[in-house]
């Protein structure tokens, strides 16, 4: 088979999957090597769908023994089938890094022959593009959950990322939809990377030389809407993921409908908008300081698709509110609906050396659409805004200007600029695929 | 009368302006590159003599007195080419020179608010070049990476892909300004560029241009096409030595 059918059966099967991040490792260059790793990710590309190219995200091989009924790559399904050798894959790779097409190479597969076996050939594959391509740019490896711990370990010591798929946030789920999954197959080499992870950096503490394991950390895969987890539940797993296995990501994926099995629900549409509310509260967890009891609880264990996590929380609190922009500490400013880490930071900047008004706040580049209703500068509040203590009246206002914008840029919130990484029923293929 | 320095559209030149408006103790309307310049009869002109002193002297004040971040964002608002970078590069470092190195902070200032946006430009088109130029292989196994870009950021890019495609020779080519970063093996330079006749590749790229767009194609999620979402994240204007936009 030609190459160029190769990277087009293996690129297909593979772009479903919704990681696509190169940053968090700082790789150097070595003498005489090529390439490195950037901390802060390059997107090389967009393609039409206007989703960034970083990593040559690509599948070993689409042939697999298992045969669930869900995904593309079963084994009794009919479909063209291709695999690379590891010299194939580390060639394209270093060439297509040369040429500045890509940032590193992101690869993945269905299981051929056995976890094993498979794991061997993606070892082998990078073992190859770092020892003798001299290859030092970014490289995320999937780990096939059944392969044995030393074949996991080894990969670990070449690669920047390292990610095992949940796919299905709870043992009845997996039971039910991917009875070859167990949930020990997934948490065993999640538990092994981490205290590897753990290992090498106190190694690296006390020699600089120390050979690195997986430095860009961690991450993983859930879909939501294939099982009945409500978000309480699926938050409670993320924050545990970070806090127990050290994870860099949680992935979140839309169910989306594309076999007729009994166990699976029968959804017309997939669950987007809650995937985005996931998303805004993950951030909420790594980044503003806030658990997953604040957000939801047992009487409220949903988020509210009308209103973005951080202003329903708001909502609920009005007592902490309003907050002076020139006087509240950082991690309140977080708090904040419409303000983020980078207009924080700005706040806490500007405010050392003079006191601020909402014009300094337009010129530091602060949106005041959700921000003007929970604070005040100089102790005033926004033109004609008073304070507001029922939470019924803040949240009509917040929606109306949710409103008033879709009116006036119907663009800028286009479904898709929200779900960048979307798929229709018409593409026949599970997000579920060939990760077992 | 409105006074204009003019000086030669170096770094250098413009840094001597800086020293002139000092020594003369002069608030020019404008200091703009020769390239720049429209006369009009209102116009009091005063050409500035590139000076290596008076320049270093200047760098060096900056450096001292205010920050190397200072002296890195004006270095930066002199790539925009704006029209006003002159004007505002002397606002801001007259600013400066009183605030010290809290000028910064100074976010909803003016003068600095001016220089800040300039600055936010030029690092968004130097990230994006870094991922977006594409090196050619040419017979001559010199890897050669035209573009054309809109702020003068080329010059940027030595440094990062120095490092990263260490093992290869690389040319990348501003098109439109006409000079280009040349990268040995072991350093980086810039050079002014002439080529002439067409370059001829490598008997592989053309092969490997292929395998790139179909990759392209077959990561691409067909039914959710959306040119204009494409186009935000990469404008047009930088399309054209785009391997896979043809």
């Amino acid at each position: 088979m030609e190459l160029i059918d190769k990277i087009r059966i293996l690129a297909d099967s593979a772009k479903y999957d919704v990681s696509c991040a190169s940053s968090g490792s700082d790789r150097k260059n070595k003498k005489g090597g090529i390439g490195n790793a950037a901390p802060y990710g390059i997107c090389h590309s967009w393609t039409p769908d206007g989703r960034c190219i970083s990593l040559l995200k690509i599948l070993y091989t689409n042939y697999c023994i298992y045969d669930c009924k869900y995904c593309i790559n079963r084994a009794s399904n009919d479909i063209p089938r291709a695999s690379f050798t590891p010299e194939e894959l580390a060639n394209l790779t270093i060439n297509f890094y040369r040429r500045n097409y890509i940032e590193g190479l992101f690869l993945s597969s269905a299981v051929m022959v056995s976890p094993d076996h498979t794991m061997e050939l993606l070892v082998k594959s990078v073992k190859k593009l770092r020892e003798e391509v001299n290859f030092n740019g970014y490289i995320h490896l999937k780990a096939i959950p059944g392969a044995s711990s030393i074949l996991i370990e080894e990969a670990g010591r070449y690669v920047d990322r390292m990610s095992v798929n949940i796919e299905l946030p709870s043992n009845e789920s997996l039971k039910l939809l991917a009875p070859q999954k167990t949930k020990e197959s997934i948490t065993k080499p999640m538990g092994l990377i981490k205290s590897r992870i753990i290992q090498n950096q106190e190694e690296r503490h006390r020699f600089r030389s120390a050979p690195s394991f997986v430095p860009g950390g961690q991450s993983t895969q859930l879909i939501i809407g294939a099982s009945d987890e409500n978000d309480l539940k699926i938050l409670k797993l993320s924050e545990s993921l970070y806090k127990g296995y050290n994870l860099k990501r949680v992935y979140y994926s839309a169910y989306i409908p594309v076999s007729y099995h009994p166990s699976l629900p029968s959804i017309s549409n997939p669950p987007l908008l809650r995937e985005h509310r996931l998303y805004q509260a993950d951030w909420l967890l790594r980044f503003y300081g806030f658990n997953t009891n604040e957000l939801l609880n047992e009487n409220n264990p949903n988020f509210d698709e009308l209103l973005d996590p951080k202003s329903d929380w708001a909502l609920r609190n009005l007592d902490r509110f309003p907050v002076e922009v020139n006087k509240a500490d950082y991690y309140m400013l977080l708090r904040v609906p419409g303000i983020g880490v980078k207009s924080a930071q700005r706040i806490v900047q500007a405010r050392k050396v003079s006191v601020l008004d909402f014009d300094d706040l337009r010129k530091l580049g602060i949106v005041l659409k959700r921000a003007k209703y929970f604070i005040t500068c100089k102790g005033k509040y926004f033109k004609d805004i008073n304070f507001m203590s029922s939470p019924a009246t803040v949240k009509n206002q917040l929606l109306q200007e949710d409103k008033i914008k879709v009116r006036e840029n119907p663009e800028q919130l286009s479904f898709f600029q929200l779900y960048p990484q979307i798929m229709t029923p018409a593409e026949k293929i599970s997000r579920i695929t060939g990760e077992l | 009368m409105m006074l204009y320095y003019i000086y030669d559209g170096t770094f250098e030149g413009l840094l001597t302006a800086i020293y002139d408006t000092y020594y003369e103790r002069e608030n020019p309307e404008q200091i703009v590159s020769i390239d720049n310049f429209t006369d009009n009869f209102l116009i009091q002109r005063r050409y500035i003599d590139t000076d290596k002193e008076k320049s270093e002297k200047v760098h060096n004040a900056i450096i001292k007195k205010i920050s190397r971040e200072a002296l890195k964002n004006i270095m930066y608002a002199y790539l925009s080419e704006h029209e006003n970078s002159g004007k505002y590069i002397l606002e801001y470092l007259r600013f400066g020179f009183k605030a010290g190195k809290l000028v910064d902070s100074y976010l909803s200032d003016n003068r600095v608010h001016n220089i800040h946006r300039l600055v936010t430009k030029i690092n968004r088109e130097k990230h994006l070049l870094l991922g977006i130029i594409r090196f050619r292989l040419l017979s001559n196994n010199i890897y050669y990476a035209p573009i054309e870009t809109q702020y003068n950021t080329a010059c940027l890019l030595g440094e990062h892909f120095a490092a990263r495609m260490a093992d290869q020779v690389f040319v990348i080519h501003d098109v439109k300004r006409n000079y280009g970063v040349f990268y040995d093996k072991s350093k980086w330079f810039i050079s002014s560029i002439d080529i002439e006749g067409n370059l001829d590749y490598h008997e592989k790229e053309l092969f490997y241009q292929e395998l790139w767009k179909k990759y392209f194609e077959s990561a691409t999620i067909k039914d959710r096409i959306n040119p204009k979402l494409q186009a935000n994240f990469m404008p047009k204007k930088y399309w054209k030595y785009l391997v896979e936009m043809k």
